[in-house]
């Protein structure tokens, strides 16, 4: 009974990480940006949230609501003022570039919120601690749930946009050539700004359930990164239901590695992201694929 | 590069210029040539310059959070001089931020020692910051006094071996240690009717280890049974095992020393996997120092014990200042509009000693008399009043040069004060001279 709570609470931690690795999924998908500063750019959506909540009193899923458009809106002017500029000038510029960006929010937010640690998990009510004991030992929580449905509605409705509309279209033909998509006509700069819109606002969701799960602060960021990024690895990079199911194997890796010794959870979690990097770039190919 | 180029005679027309108005001036006020030639950053010999180094920002920019106003409070007091032996010298702190990283501690120690070659260096919180500072300051033989690290691991953590005489000559240092945590907790603990079976979180990093190693055993030897799940690593966002092993054993007690999101994380599963219904003392430390973030839990955070090494409601008196210790935390508190946090103090403090041992060495420009004058120190601060005289121990042997301090156990609580929670202090065992607010009441928020 032990294990089977543990693959359940790793399930729930999954989600969790494959909401803050979706946005990291896109980006790399259609512009094969690595985004440094994704994790940072969830925190930050984080601190909005927070700001609406302190001057409103309005709960924290509701002060979402408003921070979204604020967040796409301005993953559009990043992408159109720093990472367009920073994609010309090949594969490593734009990765220096979101490195900086990360220094550069961390410090803002430092400027603005001081070093105190936050949360949203006071305001967000009580399904924060609430949860349904199953059996003595399986216990469902509320707030694991609630992540668990919305990152598979958010996956979903991801899949419909790409496959069933035609911006959806759009971006996936750009991403698959983005000069061909250019001679038929697309503006590959504005699709590339919608994506990282859409990926700043689901950073933002991220950097949600990071608050209502735990506490931040300005440098809560790059930790975060490292498991988002390897949800997006070990679930093929850029395939978008791969991000789901990658984020939930590295938190099944993670809370079954805890039953074995506590000391070997992030362990188990690394060493599925290893074992994936070995078998899919293994015999000597460890290179990206370029288009 | 940019580097100037040399001509045949070795020097540029604007060197020879350069020199030459040395010299020129060198003539008119005899001394001044040599005072340059002696040092780059020339400092007037009336002057004696402090090194002030804290983490502001970075992961523990929490404990630099109130150094401003300390610096503030310092350099206020310090602007009449010091008069020392009949001479005054001016005193110039020059203040920098370590960003919780042990490359940059080392690097501002060094270019404090090197091109501002200041005469003292003061040192704070965690051991990224101060140990490679201290480390920095014994290399190049400058006084070196620092605290917010356990001592242990300032003094082990450098290096040193138990049963061995200290490497240390140049550093020194004053904090609690393991001792003072075991006092806090055996005088806290009994207050509220436990099973004395204690649920513990000691992460594998340097203050973890060092306390599975040093406090395990003394919890054992009074009464105490320990669980413990074993070592996990910072970071670790799923605390399913831990828990489940803790509701298991019905550990009414818990006990962590966690980086604060790994708590905030862990506490609110607990919440969730039903475990805190058992907990009736939630005993926590290195997270739940400042109310910002016990603030941050919400409601579950609402009466865990923790521990305090300066509050307002201290009696001692800033010797350097003359401030009070509640004047101290009042002072802040209208400057800032924050509520007191326990650094403060801890951060003034180290103006204190500075400010005494200057005095005491009767020559405060002469290094190696400001050390012989720290091996004898007492003075008054806000933590408490100081005797280097009287050493803390390790295994039956004194440790030269360091001080052990106290930590005062305690409950945060809501409705304590005006602010939305606020430290009460419930035990006195390390500091008989703290006063004692209320009695530890079981933790029922969960």
């Amino acid at each position: 009974m032990t294990v089977a709570n543990a693959v359940l609470q790793g399930v729930f931690l999954g989600a969790f990480y494959a909401v803050l690795a979706c946005g990291l999924s896109i980006m790399f998908g259609v512009m094969r940006i690595i985004n440094l500063a994704h994790g940072d750019v969830a925190v930050l959506g984080a601190y909005i949230v927070y700001v609406i909540v302190e001057r409103t009193g309005v709960p924290a899923f509701v002060a979402f609501a408003v921070a979204l458009p604020v967040m796409v809106l301005l993953g559009y002017v990043l992408q159109l003022t720093v990472l367009e500029r920073s994609l010309k000038s090949g594969i490593l510029t734009p990765l220096l570039a979101t490195f900086g960006l990360s220094i550069v929010i961390q410090n803002l937010l430092q400027l603005v919120f001081s070093p105190d640690v936050r949360s949203l998990g006071g305001s967000a009510g009580s399904v924060t601690t609430a949860s349904w004991q199953v059996t003595s030992g399986l216990s469902v929580s509320a707030l694991g749930l609630l992540v668990l449905v919305v990152a598979v509605l958010l996956f979903a409705a991801l899949q419909l946009f790409l496959s069933k509309t035609r911006a959806g279209w759009i971006m996936r033909a750009t991403a698959e050539d983005a000069d061909a998509a250019e001679l038929a006509g697309i503006d590959s700069r504005s699709v590339y700004a919608r994506a990282t819109a859409i990926a700043v606002g689901i950073a933002a969701l991220g950097g949600l359930f990071l608050g209502i799960r735990s506490v931040f602060d300005p440098v809560s960021g790059p930790t975060q990164l490292i498991f988002a990024f390897e949800a997006v690895v070990i679930g093929g990079m850029g395939s978008l239901w791969g991000t789901l199911l990658g984020g939930i194997a590295l938190g099944v890796a993670q809370t079954v590695g805890a039953q074995i010794h506590p000391q070997f959870a992030v362990m188990a979690g690394h060493l599925l992201f290893l074992a994936v990097l070995i078998v899919r770039f293994g015999g000597g190919r460890l290179v990206l694929r370029t288009a | 590069m940019s580097e100037k180029k040399h001509s045949a005679r070795g020097l540029t027309r604007r060197e020879m210029l350069k020199s030459t108005g040395l010299v020129l001036g060198g003539l008119a006020v005899p001394g001044v040539l040599e005072s340059c030639l002696t040092s780059t950053s020339s400092t007037p010999s009336g002057t004696i310059k402090i090194g002030f180094i804290s983490p502001v920002t970075g992961p523990a920019s929490g404990f630099g959070e109130p150094d401003g106003y300390a610096l503030k409070l310092a350099r206020d007091a310090f602007q009449k001089g010091l008069s020392i032996g009949g001479t005054n010298y001016s005193v110039e702190i020059v203040n920098r931020d370590g960003q919780s990283t042990p490359s940059v501690g080392a690097q501002m120690a060094n270019d404090l020692i090197q091109t501002q070659k200041v005469d003292l260096m003061l040192a704070t919180s965690t051991p990224e910051t101060v140990n490679p500072v201290s480390d920095a300051c014994e290399a190049a033989n400058v006084p070196c006094i620092s605290t917010v690290v356990p001592w242990e691991a300032w003094y082990l953590g450098r290096g040193a071996k138990p049963g061995q005489p200290s490497p240390f000559k140049w550093t020194f240092h004053y904090c609690f240690g393991v001792e003072q945590f075991f006092l806090a907790y055996t005088h806290l603990w009994p207050q509220v009717t436990t099973n004395k079976k204690v649920g513990v979180m000691w992460p594998n990093d340097a203050d973890g280890n060092a306390i599975r190693g040093a406090l395990g055993p003394l919890l054992k030897g009074a009464g105490y049974t320990i669980v413990d799940p074993g070592p996990y690593e910072d970071g670790t966002n799923d605390y399913t095992a831990q828990i489940q092993k803790f509701i298991q054993q019905d550990c009414q007690i818990f006990n962590t020393f966690p980086i604060p999101p790994d708590f905030a994380t862990f506490w609110r599963q607990a919440a969730q996997q039903g475990y805190t219904k058992h907990v009736k003392i939630g005993q926590i430390a290195k997270t739940g120092l400042f109310p910002s973030q016990v603030t941050a839990l919400g409601a579950i955070g609402n009466g865990l014990a923790s521990g305090v090494y300066w509050a307002p409601t201290w009696p001692y008196k800033s010797s350097l200042t003359g401030m009070t210790s509640k004047q101290i935390g009042d002072g802040y508190e209208s400057a800032s509009g924050k509520q007191w946090n326990q650094q403060l103090g801890a951060s003034l403090s180290l103006f204190d000693v500075a400010a005494a041992v200057l005095s005491a060495s009767g020559a405060p420009k002469d290094k190696t008399k400001v050390r012989d004058a720290m091996k004898t120190l007492k003075v008054e601060t806000p933590v408490g009043n100081l005797d280097w005289s009287k050493p803390a121990s390790l295994a039956g042997a004194a440790v030269p040069n360091v001080v052990s301090t106290p930590i005062i156990g305690g409950q945060w609580k809501s409705g304590a004060s005006k602010w939305p929670i606020d430290f009460v202090i419930c035990e006195n065992a390390a500091d008989a001279n703290v006063p004692v607010a209320s009695q530890l009441k079981p933790y029922s928020a969960g």
